[in-house]
């Protein structure tokens, strides 16, 4: 195979990655690392620093065509990334001292229980009116946007914040520890625990993934494990095809979304309950 | 959409796209440089073997980066790793922004949010945080 197409099929793939990442919240590391590794025989450094890369490309792509849009609550992002941020602050100066296989398996059954929430809400396209928190009131954490999907304008506001902001500062602390993505877990926190729309929450997810993604990537790059090859086509890929998937959203329903994002969480549920009990390395 | 909002959206698109820009740049100067030297790349190899990879010229820091621009022509990997640089500061510098739209907007409570992110990204820059 020649460079050129070999560039090309890795900017094939990092387009899917960043449409579904885009769709999804997630920085796309879940889908890319494996096929860099498995199908391109990319070294797994490289393909963790390509992953980096690409959760920043998803984020720089899709948080401005999602604030743009109105999906994305820039307020509600920085007032949760805080909780995330000091959480794997907190993580990763704990590597080491905390068991990291009991806390993969307490969020391999918290993963699990937000799956049976989603499974249960999987036909809810907005949850019912339901009294703001006085936090959400506070902070402004609410909003309006305009659903295509439904025609109309949808608003919103955030409820159990504290609740949210536990789970977010959980999901920081755990990839802290053990150097994850945790757009899933952003996600999760926003639908299933603040009872936001879910477009609202995976756009949301995607303008806060950057943030924390910035505050490792400098490891990655300082390490030489951003291999400037292979950056490009990822790069590229995944910007344009995240820029591409916040077009797509548009016309989606939360069910939609909230179905496509279910497999996500249940594979996370289940290879973080594996690894946990030792099963998986 | 506000102005902090419209501010932001703003820089991430300019910055991911000058960021790719550059990137592009470098990759076709590199395969334009490989075919005339006759050295092929062989991305493959590289990307499959990371001594192989570390081989090609990969900068690490900032000093490595600038003397490989100054120099005329410029390094085709240096031009690349630019665009990577450019991409990895971008959500700071978006940060940076909402943080200066907030503030002209008086709005303290998210002008504090925003700075005690930006003192944790850097905290985390050093402390080899993770996710």
């Amino acid at each position: 195979m020649s460079d050129l197409a070999f560039l090309s099929m890795i900017l094939g793939t990092s387009a899917a990655a960043g449409v579904l990442g885009a769709l999804l919240g997630l920085g796309g590391g879940i889908l890319l690392v494996p096929l860099l590794t498995l199908f391109f025989g990319v070294s797994l450094p490289y393909a963790m620093g390509a992953s980096i890369l690409s959760v920043i490309a998803t984020s720089c792509g899709a948080a401005a065509g999602h604030l743009a849009s109105g999906l994305a609550n820039m307020r509600l992002g920085l007032f949760l990334a805080t909780a995330t941020v000091a959480g794997a602050l907190l993580g990763a100066s704990l590597v080491g001292v905390v068991p990291a296989r009991a806390l993969q398996i307490l969020f391999g059954l918290a993963l699990a229980y937000s799956a049976l929430t989603t499974i249960r809400q999987l036909h809810v396209e907005v949850a019912e009116s339901l009294e703001a928190d006085p936090l959400a009131q506070r902070f402004g954490l609410e909003g309006v946007y305009h659903d295509q999907a439904l025609g109309r304008d949808v608003a919103y506001h955030a409820i159990h914040v504290r609740r949210g902001v536990a789970v977010m500062f959980g999901a920081g602390v755990l990839s802290g520890l053990l150097g994850i993505g945790s757009g899933a877990f952003k996600v999760l926190a926003m639908d299933t625990f603040m009872r936001l729309p879910m477009k609202v929450s995976t756009a949301t997810s995607n303008f806060m993934i950057g943030l924390t993604a910035a505050a490792s990537a400098g490891v990655y790059f300082g390490r030489g494990d951003i291999h400037p090859v292979i950056a490009t086509p990822v790069a590229l890929g995944v910007l344009l095809g995240s820029y591409v998937g916040t077009r797509l959203i548009g016309h989606l329903r939360n069910t939609t979304v909230r179905k496509l994002f279910l497999p996500i969480v249940l594979y996370l549920a289940v290879s973080m309950l594996l690894r946990g009990l030792g099963l998986l390395r | 959409m506000n102005g902090a909002e419209r501010m932001v959206s703003a820089l991430l698109l300019i910055g991911g796209f000058v960021a790719v820009g550059l990137m592009l740049v470098g990759l076709v100067a590199l395969q334009v440089r490989a075919a005339r030297t006759a050295h092929p790349l062989d991305v493959r190899h590289v990307v499959e073997h990371r001594e192989a990879g570390r081989s090609v010229d990969v900068f690490v820091s900032m000093p490595q980066i600038a003397h490989a621009l100054a120099r005329w022509p410029p390094q085709p990997v240096a031009i690349i790793t630019a665009g990577i640089v450019v991409l990895l500061a971008t959500p700071a510098a978006g940060l940076l922004a909402a943080m200066a739209a907030f503030a002209r907007a008086g709005d303290r409570p998210y002008v504090i949010i925003c700075a005690a992110l930006l003192v944790m990204l850097v905290s985390g820059f050093f402390l080899r945080v993770g996710g």
